[in-house]
């Protein structure tokens, strides 16, 4: 009997010791295998390139990349979050990171940045963008690309009304001024052919005017909506443009459109938007139509030099086994090591050798040289009205004609009065921001 | 040798057979019902646990002005679909129950609409109702009237939808009208006109009571199907304009994959099944005291 136990002794101490070894040995040197989830289809081609070169370079190193597509993405990638189970690198919205970054549920990167030439290779205000977005004081996504808003201008309807181009030094009145002219009734037919602008009541047609104004939509002390005087007179002026000066068709004419057909058919002569129309353009336009880009025009109160713009990016799971190896493919993909043929035109790279590229900014390719403005956006300041229950209080995607939007639509459909409708606006915003802010 | 029918045959032979559909609807259909009627008490992104609220997302549901619009809006929806398509499906069915060259095609032509997608029947229709180069509005323009706003006008924007949905899908009902009106005996109607009966007599009290088992069925599918709006919503009005044609279907995808307000949206789902069992008992009533002493 004695021996018996004195057998089991020893067969399990070599056994511990063994298991200990494979553990040991598996922690050290056995093969890392990372998750890589992304929400654009059309990149998987691209996606695998990316993954060679980086295993090429990482051996040992496996990287599987998951492709959904956006209408799905946030519902799967939410659920994955709820079981713990997050790829280790994934493709991370603005609009999610302050949630997400409350409920620990994206890596903190202040070490990795603070301890990397991160800044040598990116831009810190891309970075520093993501930081404010996410309402804390540390980085919790890496982005790989900026998008910001520009004045998109038709420069054969320019000259036709013997105009001269918008410059970045416009303010509302040149604006409008210009609006007035390029506004034509083309036939006679008593209906206006041509608009000098169009917009409706979407973030990325709104809130550019609101920034160049010095104004803001949301009070970040006390998080509520609180729209400014500088945030007013900018939706005041906007709403004028369909109301009182007549030189912006109201939401309701434009029904039949696609809200971005309106400028390339001809139908505005400008157009506020984002950047990322640049490669829209180009595919769809070709060189039928002659245009450019500038900056918003300054208002008032406040300078154009402060941009509306918001990255797209990458974080890291919280619980990643392999954080170097996910932080190091993260930057990879981020720009380190990818090429410019890699991003949609118009989407900054957040990497400096890319953004810097003289091909960002091809001269034989519309808008030509005026693709510099997107470089010096990325290196300036930047802000965005992203808070939680974003999509809900400001009325985006599925919920676009409701919130925020609705309300601006209702003002410019008239079907209320501006003051009605930012009456009604801060009622129903704030019952969503103090259910989410209490 | 004597062959036993059978021999494999013992008592749980049935349950076997149903077991996967039995599976296959508890897991699917059973557990997200009294799933959700649980989630309905909670406040959930999906992310973490749910947080138990009792009666919140429910108070919150009545005491919104939105949600009764909403409610309204559903009903409404219901009443315009219902109506609509069964009076469009049923004069269908009479128009193309003929035997002339051709019929099979207009046959043909009128179910098309059934099988398109939604999403590309919102879009065409959004282009044909276009205030400024849509063919409806540039139609009433020319003989000197002046067109409304089929989708920005709030009084109008709900019922156009569901016109546009009564135009899609009444080419379903309208075979299965066909179907009725055909299992009609012939000798009825020729006995009808012998006696001197005209065309309408004939169909007001021969054809229609002949055709009330068909009437009730297509009258329990259009309610059922009258809350299947989302995507014609979706594609022509997204809800707006302020909620004016949001329905109670829309609001759940609103609130579970827009703003992932998974409790609430569970919530409303049971506002709706609620509705959805007052109209079933509303049906079974009907059935009892109409349908079966006509059968």
């Amino acid at each position: 009997m004695k021996k018996l136990v004195t057998l089991l002794v020893v067969l399990l101490a070599i056994a511990s010791l063994f298991g200990a070894g494979v553990k040991d040995t598996q922690a050290s040197s056995g093969p890392i295998t990372l998750e890589w989830w992304t929400w654009d289809p059309t990149m998987q081609e691209e996606n695998q390139q990316i993954i060679a070169q980086f295993e090429r370079q990482n051996p040992g190193v496996k990287v599987n990349n998951t492709i959904i597509g956006t209408s799905e993405y946030w519902t799967k990638i939410r659920i994955q979050a709820n079981q713990n189970k997050l790829p280790d690198v994934f493709t991370m919205s603005s609009g999610y990171i302050e949630e997400w970054a409350k409920d620990g549920l994206l890596y903190n990167l202040d070490s990795f940045v603070q301890k990397d030439d991160t800044f040598d290779i990116f831009y810190k205000s891309i970075f520093d963008t993501n930081k404010a977005i996410s309402n804390t004081d540390s980085y919790y996504a890496i982005p790989f690309a900026l998008v910001t808003t520009v004045l998109y201008y038709n420069k054969d309807a320019f000259d036709a009304a013997n105009l001269a181009y918008p410059t970045d030094a416009w303010t509302w009145n040149d604006f409008r001024n210009a609006a007035k002219k390029l506004t034509i009734d083309k036939n006679g037919d008593g209906k206006i052919d041509q608009w000098g602008y169009w917009f409706y009541g979407r973030y990325a047609h709104i809130e550019p005017w609101i920034y160049a104004n010095g104004g803001r939509l949301l009070d970040r002390t006390t998080m509520r909506f609180s729209p400014d005087k500088n945030a007013m007179d900018a939706m005041k002026m906007l709403t004028d443009l369909v109301l009182v000066d007549k030189v912006a068709p109201a939401p309701k004419d434009m029904s039949a459109f696609q809200q971005q057909d309106v400028f390339p058919q001809g139908v505005a002569a400008m157009w506020v938007d984002g950047s990322w129309f640049v490669d829209t353009f180009r595919k769809k336009l070709g060189n039928d139509m002659r245009w450019g880009i500038v900056r918003v025009p300054s208002g008032p109160g406040g300078t154009n030099t402060l941009t509306y713009g918001w990255p797209d990016s990458y974080a890291l799971a919280p619980n990643t086994k392999h954080p170097e190896m996910a932080w190091k493919f993260a930057r990879f993909v981020a720009g380190e090591g990818i090429g410019l043929d890699t991003y949609m035109a118009g989407k900054i790279p957040s990497a400096k050798k890319l953004a810097t590229d003289p091909l960002f900014s091809d001269p034989n390719q519309q808008p030509g040289k005026d693709m510099d403005l997107l470089i010096e956006q990325a290196a300036g300041p930047m802000t965005t009205s992203y808070s939680m229950g974003w999509s809900e209080w400001r009325g985006y995607g599925g919920s676009e004609a409701l919130g925020l939007n609705g309300m601006i639509d209702a003002i410019v459909n008239s079907l209320m009065s501006f003051d009605e409708a930012f009456k009604k606006s801060a009622d129903s915003i704030n019952t969503v921001l103090k259910r989410l802010y209490k | 040798m004597r062959h036993t029918p059978f021999r494999w045959y013992s008592r749980l032979t049935p349950w076997v057979f149903v077991l996967p559909t039995v599976i296959g609807l508890l897991i699917f259909k059973l557990l997200p019902i009294v799933s959700a009627l649980y989630l309905s008490f909670t406040e959930w992104s999906l992310i973490g646990s749910p947080l138990f609220v009792k009666l919140g997302n429910y108070a919150e549901l009545l005491s919104s002005e939105a949600f009764i619009r909403i409610v309204r809006n559903t009903i409404q929806f219901s009443v315009v679909y219902v109506i609509g398509s069964m009076v469009v499906g049923l004069a269908l069915a009479v128009l193309i129950n003929v035997q002339i060259r051709g019929i099979a095609f207009f046959r043909a032509a009128i179910y098309l609409p059934v099988v398109t997608s939604a999403v590309a029947v919102g879009i065409i229709w959004n282009w044909m109702l276009g205030p400024t180069y849509g063919v409806i509005n540039n139609l009433i323009e020319a003989v000197g009237l002046t067109p409304p706003y089929w989708l920005a006008d709030m009084k109008l924007a709900l019922n156009t939808v569901a016109i546009v949905q009564v135009w899609k899908m009444s080419g379903y009902y309208m075979i299965i009208f066909l179907a009725g009106l055909q299992n009609i005996n012939s000798d009825v109607l020729d006995s009808a006109r012998v006696d001197g009966a005209s065309s309408l007599q004939s169909f007001f009290r021969i054809t229609l009571p002949m055709m009330i088992s068909t009437l009730f069925f297509v009258l329990t599918i259009t309610i059922i199907d009258s809350f299947k709006n989302f995507e014609l919503i979706y594609a022509m009005t997204k809800g707006g304009p302020q909620n004016a044609s949001n329905t109670l279907v829309y609001d759940v995808y609103l609130n579970a994959f827009v703003y992932y307000r998974i409790g609430y949206a569970s919530a409303i789902a049971y506002v709706l099944f609620f509705i959805v069992g007052l109209m079933t008992i509303f049906n079974f009533y009907i059935r009892r005291h109409f349908v079966e002493s006509m059968d």
